[in-house]
Formats: structure tokens, sequence, C-alpha cells
């Protein structure tokens, strides 16, 4: 495990790209291999499992496929609450099956940067967004976008739990029934999957029935990673999914992030620099709208290229 | 809950500043309580006496028998105004709360107010003018329910807009996450998460219209008899007619059935409000 990834950080020429944005090769303009590879991770006092080897294999996918290995792409994006600049020429490249995290301190642009990703600014009259954001090859910016489709491909779990005040079951069920007719037995089968994926299944199989409302909070949330799930979507933004949270629910949230991205590409926003470093591959840090840093967690974690980088990490601001 | 401030120390003029504050408050809870206790006191003593089998098994019979045509004409008239405004004033309300935001919202959210406002003899007389007239219905229960529909529909309208601008918009945008159309959304969405506010908005109404006396003096008519299923060209009884106007016939038979239908008036809005008190009291979501 060790062996081959100081092979790989030590490739000639790969070095030093850790950066993706900054790589601008001819032949990287439609082919961004910068997904950064450098070896080793920080893991929380050792608080989740050890077992790397899915993220070898991909990884090794990633350097030998080149662009397959990006999930999402990110342009020259701006983006503007009226005409307040809220980011400022994003573009970086969240790396397929990896857990790529956002840290900066409040009002840095990691939420909404986030909310491009599935067009949730839509919403808002006073919100837009210029550059290019690709989800695998097409640009989900342009005004054609179907953006219920988008949704099913992009899934998405906010801060505070939102079920919806209906039974468990159908929580999950309902985002189902938007994209496929399935016969009772498979809406069953599905419905249960995701419960399991997203850790709850032992929890509240027996009060399928009830009220979502009546589960804790950290309950309802795994409901909304569940019901994200039972879509099928290839990415997962999860936007500060355990700030509300008790550190028993967080940690189980984290463990079941761990788990996801063997089939999910995460995007995770968080403000708390150790979950950061529990549970992601890449970590990007904003500071103001603008991108500051972006490479493997454990660089950013243990040697950050820049000043303000370091600064924040260590506590100094933020 | 309301806030507990910290109690101050009794000292000399804080202590006659408090004892004359307390004095103030108590004498103003007495002054609003005390007719409310005295009137119920009247009427459930009167109507007690007055209360017996026959009271709802037979018709009234000029100024005495039953009240068995005006508790069911009361329910007829109750039910056929929600028909008609419950499916008008929830669907405005579900329209100012999500789409009224320009000028046409604001425009039918004034009108609204205004109706509100309107004296609710006014509503009657108009009905008297348009349908009992106008149209030639005569006295009865279209025209009744009609015009109880009419007062109600500002209130469940405005009431059902407050209830789903409650709603956090945390939910709406976890439904939209999900792919979830507009429509969706607001039918599958936000309507459920709001409504114990909208049932709130029914029950309040119907708490009005039980109660409501003046538009239907011009518009139902009073009957003895049980209400035969005519819509129009047929009158019907209602409690609070029995109230208005037995209490000034000179019979003692006449102002037992008029206590007993205030009774009967007082103890509905009493449970309607029950109603409402427990559903504000069911845990609305928060987020």
């Amino acid at each position: 495990m060790a062996g081959s990834r100081a092979g790989a950080g030590n490739r000639p020429g790969l070095a030093g790209q850790s950066l993706p944005h900054q790589t601008k090769m001819t032949a990287a303009m439609t082919l961004p291999t910068a997904v950064p590879y450098s070896a080793g991770r920080v893991r929380g006092a050792g608080a989740l499992p050890v077992g790397q080897g899915a993220d070898e294999r991909i990884r090794d996918q990633v350097m030998s496929e080149g662009q397959n290995g990006i999930k999402l792409r990110a342009r020259d994006l701006y983006f503007y609450y009226g005409k307040e600049v809220a980011l400022k020429n994003i573009s970086l490249d969240i790396a397929t099956h990896m857990v790529t995290a956002f840290i900066g301190p409040s009002g840095c642009g990691k939420s909404t940067l986030l909310r491009t990703f599935n067009r949730m600014y839509e919403l808002y009259a006073d919100q837009k967004a210029t550059g290019e954001v690709y989800l695998d090859d097409r640009n989900i910016l342009l005004p054609g976008e179907d953006l219920y489709r988008l949704r099913a491909r992009v899934g998405m779990v906010f801060q505070k739990p939102t079920p919806f005040p209906i039974s468990v079951y159908e929580n999950v069920a309902f985002g189902v029934r938007l994209y496929e007719r399935l016969r009772k037995s498979d809406m069953d089968d599905r419905v249960e999957a995701a419960l399991r994926q997203a850790a709850l299944w032992d929890e509240v199989s027996g009060k399928l029935s009830q009220n979502a409302l009546s589960l804790s909070g950290g309950q309802q949330q795994r409901l909304c990673i569940a019901r994200a799930v039972a879509v099928k979507p290839e990415v997962l933004l999860l936007d500060e999914p355990a700030s509300a949270l008790d550190p028993i629910s967080t940690f189980k949230i984290e463990e079941l992030i761990y788990e996801l991205k063997q089939k999910y590409t995460i995007a995770i926003v968080t403000h708390n620099m150790q979950q950061a470093a529990r549970v992601s591959d890449y970590t990007a840090f904003m500071y103001l709208g603008e991108l500051v840093e972006f490479g493997d967690t454990n660089t950013i974690f243990t040697n950050p290229r820049k000043q303000q980088t370091e600064d924040y990490i260590t506590g100094r601001y933020g | 809950m309301p806030l507990r401030a910290p109690k101050p120390l009794w000292r000399g003029r804080r202590t006659l500043a408090g004892v004359l504050g307390w004095s103030g408050a108590v004498l103003a809870f007495v002054l609003v309580a005390f007719p409310l206790l005295d009137i119920l006191y009247l009427i459930t003593r009167r109507a007690f006496s007055a209360f017996s089998l026959t009271l709802f098994t037979q018709v009234t019979n000029g100024i005495s028998g039953g009240l068995l045509n005006a508790i069911t004409g009361t329910a007829v008239l109750v039910a056929g105004s929600l028909i008609i405004a419950a499916p008008v004033g929830i669907l405005t309300g579900v329209y100012l709360a999500e789409f009224g935001h320009g000028r046409f919202g604001s425009t039918v959210r004034f009108c609204s107010d205004v109706l509100t406002g309107v004296p609710s003899i006014v509503l009657g007389y108009f009905s008297y003018v348009t349908l009992v007239i106008g149209l030639g219905w005569q006295f009865s229960v279209m025209a009744g329910a009609i015009t109880l529909a009419i007062m109600i529909v500002p209130y469940l309208a405005r009431l059902t807009e407050l209830a789903l601008q409650r709603v956090p918009n945390g939910l709406r945008e976890a439904g939209y996450a999900l792919g979830m159309r507009e429509a969706t959304v607001i039918a599958r969405v936000v309507v459920p998460a709001a409504l114990p506010g909208v049932l709130t908005a029914v029950l309040l109404s119907t708490a009005i219209s039980v109660g409501e006396t003046a538009p239907l003096i011009y518009t139902a008519g009073w009957s003895n008899y049980l209400w035969n299923g005519r819509f129009t060209h047929e009158p019907i009884g209602y409690l609070t007619y029995v109230i208005w106007s037995f209490i000034n016939q000179p019979f003692a038979s006449a102002h037992a059935l008029a206590f007993a239908a205030a009774f009967l008036v007082i103890a509905a809005v009493l449970v309607l409000n029950i109603g409402v008190h427990l559903l504000l009291r069911r845990k609305v979501p928060a987020h």
C-alpha cells in the first residue's frame, strides 16, 4: 500500500501538480489529469477504518484513465448574490468515488459552491452563476439543463435534518417514485437497501410506518441521507451534515461517509477541520469567495503551501 | 413560554408600585373574566333546567317543542358553507403563500382583509338582494350557506397563507433537491407540513359559522320543520335564530328554548376551540 503510493508520488513530472486548477497543459484543457494523488492521509485518532484498498484501485484508475476519474469540474466559476460576488474564478476538479471537503470561515462561499453543483441556487431569483461546471462531460450550467434529472444525479443533504412530515418508509420511497415505477416488493427492497446504506435500518426497521419527525436528530439526518441515496445519485453533496448533531451521531455520519464513497462521489462542506481531516481524500480551503488551496487532505493539513491555509487550520483565524 | 423575570426585593416605593401594578392587573382580569363567567353561568343554569330528551328528538312547535330542526339546520348550513368555502379559501391561501408575491397577490390580500372587516349583516343583506330576491331562490339553504361561505373565505385564505409561510424553506429546498417539481413540493411537502395550521383555519371558520346570526336572518329564513333536502325555495331553521327571536317572546317555554340553543352554540364553539388548541400544540416540524 505505502509502496504504491510513494511510487506514484515520486513519478517524475507529476510532482507539484497538487493544485488542479493551476494545471493548464495544452492537452489538459480537455484532460485534467491534475487530481492530487500524493500519498498518505490524516485519520483522526484512528476513528475510522484504515483499509484503503478501494482508494488505491480508484487512484490507479484515475491515473490510467485520465478524466474518467473526474466527476465534477468547475471552470472559471463566478457566483453572484445580486451584485455581490460570492465566488471568484473557481476552477477545481472533484474526483470520482472520493470525498472532497470544503473548509473555510463562514461566508467564504463553500456552501454556495456546493449549491452550484445541483443548481439549488436557481430557487432564488437574485442568485446567478457564470462559468462552467461539468458533470462528467456535460456543462450543467447551460440553460437547457434538465434540473430534475440533474438533481436525481446529484443528491444533497442539508445542515439541518429535513425529513418530510410523512412516514419513514414514505420519506425514502418518495424520491424513488419521482423517477421509477417499482412494484411494491421492489420498492420495499429499495427502501431497505437505502436505509441499510445509511446505517439506519437496524434502528427503524420496526417503525417504518411511524412519522419521520418522531426520530432523533441524528436518525433524521441519516434518513435524509437514505432518501438521497435511494434515488441512486452519482454525486452526494453534504452541506455541513453533522454540524447540528451530537458527537455520537456525528461519528456515525462520518463512518457512513467512508462507506458511501465506495459508490458515490462525495463533496462535503464542514466547519469542523478535524472532520475534514478524518473523512476526506481532498480538501479545498476557501476564503472570501476564492479557492486558496486545494489538494490532498494530508498535504493540506500537514504541509500547506500557503500561509493563509496554515493560519486557518492551526486556528489562528477563522 | 412566558419569561420569568427576576423577582425584585420588595421595599418601600417598589412595594407600593408593585401592589398597585398587581391590583390593576387583577382588576383588569376580573373585568374581562367576570362577564364571561356570568354569561356562562346564566346560560348553563337556564339551559340545564330546559334540557330534556325532547330537545333533541322533536322539532320546534310554535314557541315550544324541541330543537331538532335547528340543530340539524345549523349543521347543514355550516357543512354547506365549508364545502363551498374550504376549497376556495385554502387554494387562495396556497396561492398567496407560494405565488402571490406580485401586485395581483397583494390586491387579493387587501380585498380579503377588507372582506373580513365587512359587517356580517351587510353580507346578509347583499345576499338577500342578489340571491334571495335577485336569483329568486327565496329563503334557502343555498343562500345561507353561500353567505356564510363569503364570510369565512377570507379567514380561511389568510390563515392558510400564514400556516404555509411558517413551513421552513429548508423543507422546500429538500423537496427540490430530490428533483421534485413545484406542484409536487407544494402538494406533497409544504401543505402536509402546514396541515395542522390549515385544519386550525377550518375549525376556526366553522366556529365563526356556527355562531353567526345576521347573515342567516336575511338568507335562510326560519323553518319549524326538518330540512327536506331542497337547496332553494325552502327555508331552514338554525340555532342562532332561536336565541335571537325566542328570547323576545313573553313565554317561559320560548325562553327555555333560547337558552338551550345558546348553550348548544357555546358548547360547539368551545369544542371547536379546544380542537384548535390541541392541533396547535401538536409539534410542528421545526427546521
